[in-house]
């Protein structure tokens, strides 16, 4: 497929993306409070960010204006990246190179340093908090997901992420490696600020990194965690459920559904279960979820062997 | 009217809730109605309710707390006696249907015919340049002290580990919205870890559900909002979901114990299973730094939440160490706070 092509399909899939998991955080939200009547409509998310819109940019004491934009522009780049990875067919990815998967470990990597951006540069104590405490819970997480998307890429014996889900012709990696999977989630809800990952933005620090946010800034905050919700759930539909592989239906209508389906477990498991203070989840991280990650890659390495 | 004013009038009202010293009960159930949006942060608001009255001495942090809400904006006055505590503010009678007053509110708002409100507080340093030190900050070196009167994070000594890291002191309350309504501190954080405490304004005795609150905090806003639509009730399928959601697990054991034995944990299990009633901890001769230093920022806020306003007044009568308070007394003269 033309190149010229795919860029604006990936860039209308992920505003449609965006959109559909506003409205399903929402909806997941609503069940969960047990609201009995739901005035959700389509049209929801269109005016949250209008009546942000539609109030000022405010600054606080001598922030750092610059980093303050670029974190909210580059974690919706970040995610943009993540998505224009994921292959689309056999030979189909916007970004197609043969170490993609290294290249999304690397957005990983640089979504903490975005994250601790935002909440150092408005040069407020609740936000620098915020900050902090995503990088030192960031850093672990992203340690995990190193060794799980290592254990993905051994079946393939290749980084490409063209080359993982070929490799799943036969059996998904959700099946071949069943830690992964849950693994991955973990970090997804770490990337996404959300639930019982959500040590930047978390309700105790009224807020964190983005408790300065007013205006359009709040806007592009709330838009890029969405959009890195959508690019995250098209890489984890793309290494542990095969990406476009299905039979019948065409590939990309495959992968939608599928990062769909991701899609929907993370936002219920992030208003389903309960978020540790720090030093409970730097423990549990340390001393149980990275020993399963190293299980998972030593299995991943024994089933591979010849 | 723009377009996006147009779109804006369709969506929640977003509201900041200023609680006061006798708020009307219906207030902590603003948050259940699909027509409003309450925000935990000025920034986010369009909308500043102050619900109650407002004691004299917690007016500057209620000027403070206004003057950080965007353009346009807009105060509303629900129940209260003090009809000039804002100058531009609309006051709300008692009996009136609030949600329809904040609803028309931002709506003039954003047609243009209810002007914003301008700040109340002169776009100045709370206080003089006082030119101490070698760098007029009045700490050392290029840190520390408190110039203009905004605190600065200076080196001490950290409790945990010896290491010197930046310690920081300002106020924190009374309208944060992870504090009990009215409480007003003086923290002292290194990182998040609490270093001292020093009481500056006790809670308000208004009713408000800990069980919601520490919900919240557990990152769990959807079984916060079924707690407070469910009430005193608890209903199978809400202590299921709670129990699945590993929010007991969550809180580290012992935290918060008080002498009878009793912590966090404790308290939250009860106020989750019979929250129409709840045990009185036995909390006497317990001070705010008994149960704060040392703790990290979530877990502080976890502690403060899982107490009855009776409880915590009590809490904060009991004093404290005496340095601490004579610290805070020379500081707060001079601190911009957090929250207000």
């Amino acid at each position: 497929m033309n190149f010229v092509l795919v860029l604006p399909a990936m860039i209308a899939a992920l505003a449609l993306g965006i959109w559909v998991a506003a409205i399903l955080d929402a909806t997941c939200r609503s069940l969960v409070a047990g609201q009995g009547r739901m005035s959700l409509t389509a049209a929801a998310p269109l005016r949250a960010a209008a009546s942000y819109m539609s109030r000022q940019r405010l600054t606080t004491e001598a922030p750092d204006r610059m980093n303050w934009f670029l974190s909210i522009a580059s974690y919706l780049a970040l995610a943009a990246i993540g998505l224009a990875m994921v292959p689309l067919g056999p030979n189909t990815a916007v970004i197609g190179i043969s170490t993609s998967v290294v290249l999304w470990g690397a957005c990983e990597s640089l979504v903490v340093v975005v994250v601790f951006l935002h909440g150092w540069s408005p040069n407020s104590p609740l936000a620098l908090i915020g900050a902090y405490r995503y990088v030192a819970i960031g850093l672990p997480v992203m340690l995990l997901s190193m060794f799980v998307l290592i254990a993905a890429a051994l079946p393939a014996r290749s980084l490409d992420l063209r080359e993982i889900v070929t490799s799943q012709a036969g059996m998904w990696n959700v099946l071949r490696q069943p830690l992964g999977l849950p693994l991955f989630l973990f970090l997804g809800l770490s990337l996404t600020l959300r639930g019982p990952f959500d040590y930047a933005d978390s309700a105790d620090l009224a807020g964190g990194t983005s408790v300065e946010d007013s205006g359009a800034d709040r806007a592009g905050w709330q838009v890029a965690r969405l959009a890195m919700l959508v690019g995250f759930s098209a890489m984890a539909a793309t290494v542990f459920l095969g990406g476009y592989l299905g039979p019948v239906l065409p590939g990309a209508v495959w992968l939608i559904l599928k990062t769909l389906a991701v899609m929907a477990v993370v936002i219920a498991l992030s208003h389903l279960l309960a978020r540790m203070p720090v030093a409970r989840m730097l423990g549990l991280i340390w001393k149980v979820l990275l020993p399963l990650s190293f299980v998972d890659l030593l299995w991943a390495g024994l089933a591979a062997l010849p | 009217m723009s377009w996006i004013s147009r779109l804006a009038t369709q969506a929640p009202v977003p509201v900041f809730v200023a609680i006061g010293d006798d708020a009307p009960p219906q207030t902590a159930r603003l948050a259940l109605h699909t027509g409003l949006t309450l925000v935990d942060s000025p920034r986010a608001a369009a909308i500043l309710l102050v619900a109650g009255t407002i004691p004299d001495a917690l007016i500057p942090h209620l000027h403070r707390l206004h003057d950080q809400f965007p353009h346009p904006r807009a105060s509303v006055l629900w129940q209260s006696s003090q009809p000039d505590l804002l100058p531009a503010a609309i006051v709300a009678a008692n009996t009136v249907d609030i949600v329809s007053v904040l609803t028309e509110t931002r709506d003039a708002l954003l047609s243009g015919a209810h002007k914003t409100e301008p700040d109340i507080l002169p776009d100045a340093p709370l206080n003089e340049w006082r030119r101490i030190g070698p760098h007029g900050q009045g700490g050392e070196g290029m840190m520390g002290g408190t110039p203009y009167g905004r605190p600065m994070a200076m080196t001490a000594d950290d409790m945990r580990d010896g290491l010197k890291l930046d310690a920081y002191t300002a106020d924190f309350g009374p309208f944060l919205p992870m504090f009990p309504p009215g409480l007003v501190l003086t923290l002292t954080l290194q990182g998040d870890v609490i270093q001292k405490v020093a009481v500056v304004h006790p809670p308000f005795d208004v009713d408000w559900n800990q069980g919601v609150s520490l919900l919240r905090l557990l990152g769990l806003p959807g079984l916060a909002d079924r707690l407070l639509r469910n009430g005193l009730t608890a209903s199978a399928t809400q202590t299921r979901l709670i129990r699945w959601s590993g929010a007991r697990a969550a809180i580290p054991p012992g935290l918060g114990r008080t002498h009878d034995g009793s912590d966090v944990r404790d308290r939250f299990d009860r106020l989750i299973a019979d929250p129409a009633n709840p045990k009185a901890p036995h909390i006497d001769g317990i001070h705010l730094t008994d149960l704060l230093v040392g703790l990290e920022w979530h877990e502080a806020m976890l502690v403060l939440n899982s107490f009855d306003t009776g409880a915590l007044q009590r809490i904060c009568a009991n004093g404290g160490d005496g340095d601490d308070q004579r610290d805070t007394e020379t500081i707060h003269a001079s601190h911009v706070g957090h929250g207000s």
